[in-house]
This record gives C-alpha cells, sequence and structure tokens, in this order.
C-alpha cells in the first residue's frame, strides 16, 4: 500500500510521468496489477468523458473487431486505441505497454497452437526435425496466427480503453442504467470499495506477522499465511458489522443510493466516434 | 433550557452474551449543548451512541425524540436527527468516491438531486475538501478521510451529531484541524456529543460531560464539578486535567490565591497570573 500512498501524492499523475512509471513496476510486483489499473483511471485526462459514451465505444469497436475479423481494421483499433489512452488520457507510454503485455503469455500459448502443429512425417511448407516428430507449419498457417493476434489485442486495447479512463464507480453506474440486476451492482460496488481494505488490513497483518519472524522458513511462512487467512475472514466479519452499523445510522433502507456526477455527453465526440466506426466498416469493406 | 431535544430514560441494553453494556441509562439533552462523554474502553460509551442513533435497539427503556417517543415506525426520523461520526472513518466511507460518500446520507433521505447536490457542495466546502470531490476514499490519507467522515454528517443536516473519539489516530495538525470545526460548529449552535478520552479537552471545549462506568451513567454535570469530584475519577479510572493540577499545586504551595477560579484555558490561566 505504501506505493499507492506515494503515488497518491502525485495526483496529476500525467506531469509526473516517470514517477508513475517507476512506481509502477514496485506495484506490479508487489499486489498484482489491480490497484495501479485503478489508479490509472482516476488519474486519466479523458476521465471527465460521459462514461457511458466511453463503455458503449469500447465495447462497440471489441464487437466491430472480432465481427469485422479483418487485419487492417485490427491495426486500425490498436494505433486509435492507444491514441486515445495515450496521447488523450495522457498515461505515459511505458504503463500501457507493461498493462497491455499482461496477457501476452495468454496470447502467445493461444496462437502458437494454431500456427504450429506436430507430424511424424515431414510435411509442411516448412518443418523442424525435433528428435521424434516434426513441428510444421506454412506461410497461410503463420498468417492467420498473426492476425488472430492482431484480433485479439484490438479487443484488448479496446476494453483498456475503457478500463483506463473509467473508475470502477462509473462503469458500475453505466451498468446500474442498463437495467444489470441490483444484485450484482450493489455487490460490485461494496466489493470494490472492500477489497482495498482488505488489501490495507492484509499488509498490515502480514508486516506484523513478518516483524515476529512468521515468515522465517517455509514451514513457519504457511502456517502464518494461513493464520492470516482465517484471521482475514473473521475481520472481514466483524468490519461488515461495523459497516452496516454505519450504513444504518445514515438511514440505509435497503437501496444503496449514490449520488453520480452527471457528465455531459459531448456531441463532437458522438460525431468523432461515429466516423471512426464508419471509417472502419468502410476498411473492412474495401480489404476484404 | 425548555423541552430537551433528546430524552432517555432506563436504557437497558445487552450484547449476545448477556452481560449488560448499557444499564439504566438517563439522560436529556438540550439544545446548543456541547457534551463531552468520557470512560473506560468498553464502558458503554459506543453502544449508547448506537442506542441514541436507533442503530441499536435498547432491550428496556425508551428514547424520545422532541416529545416523540421513538418505535420502529419512526425510527427513521432519529437517525436522521442524530448523526455519528464513527471512530474509524474507513468503517464509514462506503461509496467509491467522495462525492458519492457524502451524498449518500441525503440520498437514503430520498431527498430531490439538486438540494443533494447543494448540501454536498456544501458540507465539503465546510470541511475545506471541496477538491478532493472527484477522489476515491482509498487515496486519501487519514485526515482527509476523517474530514471526509465529518462531511457526511454535516451533509444531513442533523440535529444532534455525535462523534466517536474523533481524534483516535490522528496526528496533531489534524487533531487542531478537528477542534477548529467542533468549536465553529458549536458556535452555530450545534448540538454535540463527543466521547474522547483526552480529559484536557473535555476542560476546554465541554460544557457537560457524562462518565460512563461498567454501563453506567456516575456522574454527569460540569467538567469543572466532575474533575474535582475524587470518587468519580477514581472509579472511572480518569486523570484530572493538567490545568487544574497545575492550579491546586500553586495553591498548595500559596503562590495562588484559592480562588476556586480555576481556568478553563492557557490564555485565561495567564491572565490569571498577570492580575496578581
Amino acid at each position: 500500500m505504501s506505493t499507492i500512498v506515494l503515488k497518491s501524492e502525485h495526483w496529476d499523475g500525467h506531469t509526473h510521468g516517470d514517477e508513475i512509471n517507476h512506481s509502477h513496476h514496485n506495484i506490479r510486483h508487489k499486489h498484482g496489477e489491480g490497484s495501479s489499473i485503478d489508479f490509472y483511471a482516476y488519474a486519466s485526462n479523458i476521465r471527465n468523458w460521459n462514461p457511458a459514451f466511453k463503455v458503449s465505444l469500447s465495447l462497440l469497436i471489441l464487437v466491430l473487431s472480432i465481427v469485422l475479423n479483418n487485419p487492417y481494421v485490427s491495426l486500425t483499433v490498436i494505433v486509435a486505441m492507444a491514441y486515445l489512452t495515450i496521447i488523450e488520457g495522457g498515461l505515459s507510454i511505458h504503463a500501457y505497454l507493461s498493462i497491455l503485455m499482461i496477457p501476452i503469455s495468454f496470447i502467445l500459448l493461444g496462437t502458437i497452437t494454431i500456427g504450429i502443429d506436430f507430424s511424424i512425417q515431414p510435411i509442411g511448407q516448412y518443418n523442424l526435425y525435433l528428435g521424434f516428430f516434426y513441428v510444421f507449419t506454412s506461410q497461410a498457417k503463420l498468417k492467420i496466427m498473426f492476425f488472430l493476434m492482431l484480433k485479439v489485442f484490438a479487443a484488448i486495447s479496446a476494453m483498456e480503453m475503457m478500463t483506463l479512463s473509467t473508475p470502477s464507480s462509473e462503469i458500475i453506474s453505466v451498468m446500474q442504467r442498463v437495467h444489470v440486476p441490483k444484485l450484482f451492482t450493489e455487490l460490485m460496488n461494496l466489493i470494490y470499495r472492500y477489497i482495498f481494505i482488505l488489501i490495507d488490513v492484509n499488509i498490515k497483518m502480514r508486516n506484523s506477522a513478518n516483524s515476529r519472524l512468521g515468515f522465517c522458513d517455509i514451514k513457519t511462512a504457511w502456517y502464518t499465511f494461513g493464520k492470516i487467512a482465517s484471521n482475514l475472514l473473521i475481520v472481514s466479519f466483524k468490519k461488515a458489522n461495523a459497516y452496516y452499523d454505519a450504513m444504518e445510522a445514515r438511514c440505509y433502507d435497503g437501496d444503496l443510493i449514490f449520488l453520480e456526477e452527471v457528465k455531459e455527453v459531448n456531441t463532437l465526440q458522438i460525431a468523432k466516434a461515429a466516423v471512426f466506426v464508419i471509417f472502419l466498416i468502410l476498411l473492412w469493406g474495401f480489404t476484404r | 433550557m425548555g423541552e430537551p431535544i433528546l430524552k432517555i430514560r432506563d436504557l437497558y441494553y445487552a450484547y449476545g452474551n448477556g452481560t449488560p453494556a448499557l444499564n439504566r441509562i438517563d439522560a436529556d439533552i438540550y439544545e446548543g449543548e456541547k457534551i463531552a462523554v468520557i470512560g473506560a474502553n468498553g464502558a458503554g460509551k459506543s453502544t449508547f451512541f448506537l442506542n441514541a442513533n436507533g442503530v441499536l435497539t435498547p432491550d428496556r427503556g425508551e428514547i424520545s425524540y422532541r416529545g416523540m417517543i421513538i418505535n420502529k415506525k419512526n425510527l427513521k426520523e432519529l437517525r436522521k436527527n442524530i448523526g455519528i461520526v464513527f471512530q474509524d472513518a474507513d468503517n464509514q466511507i462506503i461509496a467509491s468516491t467522495v462525492m458519492a460518500e457524502v451524498g449518500f446520507g441525503p440520498m437514503n433521505l430520498k431527498l430531490p438531486k439538486e438540494e443533494v447536490l447543494r448540501r454536498v457542495e456544501e458540507a465539503l466546502t465546510y470541511m475545506n475538501i471541496l477538491d478532493y470531490k472527484d477522489r476515491p476514499p482509498h487515496y486519501l490519507s487519514g485526515g482527509e478521510k476523517k474530514r471526509v467522515s465529518i462531511a457526511d454528517i454535516i451533509a444531513m443536516k442533523s440535529e444532534i451529531i455525535i462523534f466517536d473519539e474523533p481524534t483516535a489516530g490522528l496526528d496533531p495538525l489534524n487533531t487542531q484541524m478537528l477542534e477548529e470545526v467542533l468549536v465553529k460548529l458549536g458556535s452555530e449552535g450545534k448540538t454535540m456529543l463527543i466521547s474522547t478520552h483526552d480529559v484536557d479537552f473535555v476542560y476546554r471545549w465541554a460544557e457537560r460531560a457524562i462518565v460512563f462506568s461498567q454501563g453506567k451513567i456516575i456522574a454527569d454535570g460540569t467538567p469543572l464539578k466532575i474533575f474535582q469530584n475524587e470518587e468519580v475519577l477514581k472509579k472511572a479510572n480518569l486523570k484530572r486535567p493538567t490545568l487544574m493540577e497545575i492550579y491546586d499545586l500553586l495553591v498548595e504551595k500559596h503562590l495562588l490565591e484559592d480562588t476556586k477560579a480555576y481556568p478553563t484555558s492557557t490564555q485565561a490561566f495567564k491572565e490569571m497570573l498577570g492580575n496578581m
């Protein structure tokens, strides 16, 4: 958590790009990517755009890049989304790339199996003898693999555009407006708020265990881990009770309703988005 | 003094394990009073607050708000008019932005949106945190979170504000900020109840002190009277405020004439010494 506090001092993240890059690495290795993505969303310059617009635009582009299934469209989407996130949103290129690279191993594992195949006979355009069997592939197959990767990256960058510029609470409120069941949206809201408290409590417990040699060897470390996990459960029950009392004290009566800021929909933005979508479809039409 | 805002009679409350947390509590709270609630940990202060706000339902006894006896039906009236600022801001802050958080109470009061926005703006300005409006609570510092949790209650415009150990975990600067807010609220005639362990604060701020010990109120009166009562101090494990100690020491050493006019602030003490 210490790194997050450090970062929030540089609230105007875009003017301190280097520092963010620097602590970004710390965060990734320490507490997972979640918290820093959350932080970037709050620091984004395009945060004040209408959230419903951002969510629907990124969903539409996600669908388009999958349905149109065209490498030129995918490339355009990748470039356009990077433009929105980096140039408009003010995220550093380094941070953007490292977030985009999170799913890279999944994508490679998924696409390589499409690109190559195994055989006992030396067949295919290119093959490689590996002692017992041949690994073979062809230009056509490599092309399919490459295009598929482009498509996946286009889809991911469309989603990243949304998550890196829209805080979770705003995404949840968009979901509320399209009538996702209340049970889910309320749970999402509470879980989102609660995650940070639990992370905090967990770090405190780990530190206090660590200061008493709780992680001195593997056996003790496992034992301590179990103790912390069970303690975390008890603490969260207690916290849930305290939370509920505090909510009731402010007249909570079963409906979780939050005040939302109205962010005006900019007609120019919608027009630009429409032009972009039409351009994608035309591009697909011409390169089919 | 007129009618009390809150009238508590013969309140009895026990938690699951059967031992009473509150036992035969009687208290009247009048408009504009600045009350300190003191007592050891586990003496029943927090339980008393939760009962007074209607979160906990007393096992016996009754609470009346402005002459209206509170039952299940008008419980909301009690919650609306008596706000609690909880000890741990993290247990109170529920929304993911400061604005939504401060708006939570007014939204629950089913006020029109313009009114909610106006109140939120007002409360944030009051606590000097208007700039944090769009920030999520998990990127705020402890002192900032405390301000948010106070703004929460200010936005509800409740008649009585209860602060449960508000200075716990705050640094001196934030404690000072908090005291300024309390003085400001006091000058506007807000009725306040504050639980604290800081006897010096009680002595300089409060007009009335209520002492809890093992679920009972053992003393209720001006801080001066209470801090002069050895029996109460011993029973509740309380120390005397430093200023009173010093005054008595000076009297004992015949450096000061014993007029029993205890000074309530260092400033008043200075003036008193200057007059000699």
